[in-house]
């Protein structure tokens, strides 16, 4: 729920550690989704504001659409947009939010159209979804992977970071969204500041909301996207823990957090996230998500209250069973399963102002 | 020859598209490619596609045997950074039982021409231990490093 008629009424959180960073895609600096009153905050990030430049006309057609791409040429893009009619593929009372680690995400995957077919059915099945481990030179992968998905008349897009990493193999986050059910805030993308340099790869970040409702109505959200080291996990997670509460004081009108993605660690090694009051993840209790079936690496974490527009329904997808897939032919999917949760598209009735 | 055996003859071959389907079967195979940790390491001094997947398989392989110290100590001084990188942090995995490996972990420390093969040999040092002198100096220099995160992983292993 978000607590919009609190003018920086919150208390500011003390972790100076990590800070914000917001891309600001758009030059006149417009925010939020709607509402130009929604502040601002952090300075620009060069690097995400190019890739948007450099997608530009370089993609399917369906991705001209909406998104990053037209916000460049459009900053108003959203404004005045009518509430959607949603998709075959959920109501519209609902979305679903996944995290999916889709294992060495690059032209050698795209080129498997058997694993293709199984990540395209795959992302369908959700409304906004944070990919982990996008890993290739080019930049093609994530309007090649959306031109697929579009393929049957979806208007899918999509935002990436940039590459990140300390070693030469760098990786990307990206989120992929139904723009039919799901709307990006478009001022809000960017990576978490880590001048400290704890997190190997620091946290992808974008603030959502349904389009499947009244805009003055709807859940609005952050997602933050991570990936953890697995050599680090115990420092990257605590690290995570401070992340997420800069993250729930980054917005006076925003406190929703959603922190999603492969953290390489069980909920018995979730360390200081666990201290974080309310705090709450999906996965627990022995539920694998893996393809092996062995671990627990990939999580949704929230906090409720606020965030008590989380349905209390989530899941693991077993696209190996779901797809009557082979163990071997699953692995070439990914050695991730994605994980989901639903949540309400309302914001908590108790503090809508 | 079975499955892993090829894969690894195939880390070798000529033709980069059969070094990448290679790297990604063992990839694949997860722990089960353990015994390929050398050659994976040297594999990510490869091409992009190969570099990927051998990286991948790092990951999640776990510590490698403790036969490969021997293979894997000249790699962490590599021209190629990732060969080095990974070099470092398999050592590492090692722990204590790779605590003679501290002298080329130092010395990467000190003189390593790339960053991130500084910071993980320091990382890899602390849990190798760092009992010599000389490289007790090389973590005590790279404690005072601009890098935070250099300075932080040296003052972790000299803890």
């Amino acid at each position: 729920m978000a607590n919009r008629n609190s003018k920086y009424g919150r208390k500011r959180g003390s972790f100076k550690i990590f800070w914000l960073v917001i891309a600001i895609v758009t030059s006149g600096g417009v925010s939020g989704f709607l509402n130009p009153d929604w502040p601002v905050v952090g300075p620009l990030v060069t690097s995400v504001k190019t890739q948007a430049i450099e997608y530009k006309n370089q993609t399917a057609s369906g991705l001209e659409d909406s998104g990053v791409n037209n916000v460049q040429a459009n900053p108003g893009a959203y404004a005045g947009t009518p509430v959607q009619s949603a998709s075959a593929l959920g109501p519209n009372d609902k979305i679903l939010i996944a995290t999916f680690n889709i294992q060495v995400f690059g032209e050698s995957k795209l080129r498997k159209p058997d694993a293709m077919a199984v990540i395209v059915e795959v992302i369908r099945k959700f409304d906004v979804i944070a990919i982990q481990e996008v890993r290739a030179k080019a930049d093609d992968i994530l309007p090649r992977l959306v031109a697929e998905l579009n393929a049957d008349g979806s208007r899918y897009d999509f935002i990436i970071g940039p590459r990140l990493g300390r070693s030469v193999s760098k990786e990307q986050y990206a989120f992929v969204y139904d723009t039919n059910r799901i709307e990006l805030d478009s001022a809000s993308v960017g990576t978490i500041g880590d001048p400290g340099d704890l997190l190997h790869r620091a946290p992808f970040i974008a603030r959502f909301r349904p389009r499947t409702t009244d805009p003055d109505r709807a859940f609005t959200f952050w997602l933050v996207n991570t990936h953890t080291d697995p050599d680090d996990v115990p420092e990257e997670v605590d690290a995570l823990a401070q992340v997420f509460q800069v993250m729930q004081t980054a917005r006076p009108d925003e406190d929703d957090v959603i922190l999603l993605g492969d953290l390489n660690a069980s909920e018995k090694q979730l360390g200081d996230i666990k201290k974080i009051p309310r705090i709450k993840w999906v996965v627990g209790g022995g539920v694998m998500t893996n393809t092996r079936q062995n671990k627990a690496y990939d999580n949704i974490i929230f906090c409720a209250p606020p965030t008590q527009e989380f349905t209390g329904k989530w899941n693991v997808l077993n696209f190996e069973q779901e797809f009557n897939l082979s163990r071997e032919e699953a692995l070439r999917v990914s050695d991730h399963f994605p994980v989901w949760a639903e949540f309400d598209v309302w914001e908590s009735a108790d503090t809508i102002h | 020859m079975d499955d892993q055996q090829r894969w690894r003859l195939e880390l070798k071959d000529s033709d980069a598209k059969v070094r990448a389907a290679a790297a990604e079967n063992l990839c694949l195979a997860g722990s089960d490619s353990v015994a390929a940790a050398v050659e994976l390491v040297v594999a990510c001094g490869d091409v992009e596609d190969v570099q990927n997947w051998a990286a991948s398989a790092l990951e999640d392989l776990g510590a490698p045997s403790v036969d490969s110290v021997d293979a894997l100590e000249p790699l962490v001084n590599s021209p190629k950074p990732l060969v080095g990188y990974w070099a470092a942090t398999l050592l590492g995995r090692l722990g204590k039982t790779a605590s003679r490996s501290q002298t080329i972990l130092g010395k990467a420390v000190s003189d390593s021409p790339h960053l991130s093969v500084q910071e993980r040999a320091a990382w890899a040092l602390g849990k190798v231990g760092a009992t010599e002198a000389s490289v007790v100096e090389s973590l005590k220099r790279a404690a005072a490093s601009e890098s935070p995160r250099l300075a932080s992983l040296a003052n972790r292993a000299l803890a």
